[in-house]
């Protein structure tokens, strides 16, 4: 419990120039990203396959070292917070030989400060799981709701979740969705969840992270990123729309639609509507190309406040 | 917390392994019960081999000296049991001490290490309160104690029964490399051979790459210490000297008259019974403590190597 109640700072997670290799000549994972992550948000993390995504969330658990850059994980490095931080792999390795019980009673021993065993046993109970069962007996859907369980009962204060929900049953993820958003707006929890469900992001999450080649290509609160961009529609070329940066156009019968970043207001002559979040994210990942968005809030300090 | 507060100082209370070590208990539950039955089988071994499995052999030494021990050794199946002579089942136990120490290489290879990095459990284990360094300390720790417990236990049944039987081992080889290599290298043997499947593990990262040179690597270590390899030529098993007499009905011991099985040439002697024993070797010591220094030695180095090895591959 080094600083649990030192730092009730608002920044999570900072990162400034951060770069990841897996080997010494690999090409970067990740690659002079630098962002921040408020504190108490639910935050989204997205891209295509391989962008970095489950590298940039094993790299916050403090499981692998940045070969540049500087990281603050909850005012301290990754590996000294690591008490604070709950962490599920995409895989979600979990020991077959135990039985539920036991696997829970793990995070009880691994975890003596923190654990709240009666908080991941209601988890387990929701699921209708015999305490009892092995793990290896389990299905994809019910290992990932024990991981949640052995994740959550740690009672962590920023939670990294890679692909949470992907084999889950909808009602599952309905369920385990609703536990973590109430978890997380009750005690403030930092939330950081990869996922390619748009849906589940969209109602789940206030806050985006976009990877794309492993930098950053969006980041900033959903609200603010969704507000930022227009969906337009109408007659004329893509460069008529100056000085608005365009994402992505398409020829839409005789005109075209395009997804703009807004620079002032939108000329009258076109049809402006707000993108959906899914508009947004598909526009910018068919689109490498187009400079990064960082909002304010999401912005690295550029002065070091070093760990 | 509510719950884990109201809980707590009652387990503390209780004795059991908690944490780390329960964890590291409870995930390599099966290598302990195959620990534990070799121990007790083994050491069942040496508790018979010490009391009835000896006693015909010791009967046929006392009414025919050395004879009697070659006809026993000899003529396999006069015990009965288990598959060999006495003599045989004597160099059992030494046998099962080095394929255990082989065996707590691979699992340390295997299941304690690389199959934990293959399967992503090890970060499980690093997302939790735990870093990696402590981690591996209690991963070695607990199977370290349990080797050395058992191997300690079966190394004193073993001396034991050397210094009460070893008169009853045919004369060679045999009799010489079992004096020789039991004692304090053969606890230091199977905790190099942790030391060894933990790098090799650690290292490779895969299970089966990390199987197959843990394995080579134990056994050059065994070779080693069964003294074959070429450079150790000149550094063989000194001789071990065995004072055997005859004992006359008057008390007096003479040289066994060579009368082998023949009833009347002993009674001719006078012979009513027969003396024999290994005397200690002064070297026993010496040779015993540098080969338990140098393993244990050999063990210090790879187990900074492993460390130093996972704190490259994590952030401890």
């Amino acid at each position: 419990m080094s600083s649990t109640s030192t730092t009730r700072s608002t920044v999570a997670v900072e990162a400034r120039g951060l770069t990841v290799r897996h080997g010494r000549r690999a090409a970067a994972a990740l690659d002079d990203c630098s962002f921040r992550l408020p504190a108490g948000r639910v935050s989204a993390l997205v891209g295509p396959n391989g962008a970095g995504k489950s590298t940039l969330l094993a790299t916050l658990a403090g499981l692998l070292r940045p070969s540049a850059g500087t990281l603050t994980v909850l005012g301290a490095g990754p590996a000294e917070t690591r008490e604070r931080i709950a962490y599920l792999a995409q895989d979600k390795p979990l020991h077959p030989q135990l039985t539920i019980a036991e696997t829970l009673r793990m995070g009880a021993e691994l975890n003596p400060a923190r654990w709240d065993a009666a908080y991941a046993r209601a988890i387990i109970e929701q699921g209708k799981l015999a305490p009892g069962t092995k793990v290896r007996k389990l299905s994809g859907g019910q290992r990932t709701r024990v991981a949640l369980a052995l994740a959550l009962g740690k009672r962590p204060d920023l939670m990294l979740l890679d692909e949470p929900m992907a084999d889950l049953d909808p009602l599952a993820r309905h369920e385990l969705l609703g536990t973590l958003m109430a978890d997380a707006a009750e005690r403030g929890t930092t939330v950081l969840m990869s996922s390619h469900i748009v849906t589940e992001l969209a109602d789940a999450c206030d806050h985006l992270l976009l990877l794309g080649d492993g930098r950053i290509r969006l980041g900033g609160g959903l609200d603010d990123l969704l507000l930022a961009h227009t969906v337009v529609t109408g007659r004329g070329t893509p460069a008529e729309l100056a000085p608005h940066l365009v994402v992505e156009s398409r020829a839409a019968g005789r005109g075209l639609t395009a997804l703009i970043r807004n620079d002032g207001p939108v000329d009258e002559r076109w049809q402006a509507e707000p993108p959906s979040l899914e508009e947004l994210l598909l526009a910018h990942l068919r689109s490498p190309g187009t400079p990064a968005l960082i909002t304010p809030g999401t912005t690295a300090a550029p002065a070091a406040v070093t760990r | 917390m509510s719950a884990a507060a109201t809980t707590a100082p009652v387990r503390r209370a209780l004795p059991a392994p908690r944490g780390l070590v329960w964890t590291v208990l409870r995930l390599h539950r099966t290598a302990l019960w195959i620990w534990t039955g070799f121990v007790v089988l083994t050491a069942g071994l040496l508790l018979w081999l010490y009391g009835p499995g000896a006693a015909h052999t010791q009967h046929l030494l006392d009414t025919l000296g050395y004879a009697g021990v070659q006809q026993d050794a000899w003529a396999a199946g006069v015990t009965g049991t288990f598959t060999g002579t006495y003599n045989d089942l004597f160099q059992d136990p030494a046998s099962l001490l080095n394929i255990s120490s082989f065996a707590v290489a691979l699992f340390a290879a295997g299941t304690l290490t690389s199959r934990e990095l293959e399967n992503g459990t090890a970060r499980l284990a690093w997302t939790q309160s735990v870093t990696p360094a402590r981690w591996l300390a209690a991963k070695l720790a607990v199977p370290a104690l349990l080797v050395t417990a058992g191997t300690s236990l079966l190394v004193l049944l073993y001396r034991m029964l050397w210094n009460a039987h070893g008169n009853l081992l045919l004369a060679g080889i045999g009799p010489r490399a079992l004096y020789f290599a039991i004692g304090p290298a053969t606890v230091a043997a199977p905790l190099l051979g942790l030391a060894v499947g933990a790098v090799a593990g650690l290292a490779l990262r895969r299970t089966l790459p990390a199987l197959a040179v843990a394995g080579l690597a134990q056994y050059a270590v065994n070779a080693f210490r069964a003294n074959s390899w070429p450079f150790q030529g000149r550094y063989q098993q000194p001789e071990l000297s065995v004072r055997s007499r005859a004992i006359t009905s008057t008390g007096k011991e003479i040289p066994d008259p060579g009368c082998y099985d023949s009833h009347a040439c002993l009674a001719r002697h006078d012979v009513v019974g027969f003396t024999r024993r290994y005397l200690p070797s002064p070297d026993y010591w010496p040779r015993q403590l540098l080969e338990t220094g140098v393993l244990l030695a050999a063990t210090a180095i790879l187990v900074a190597v492993a460390f130093g090895v996972l704190r490259k591959r994590s952030t401890s």
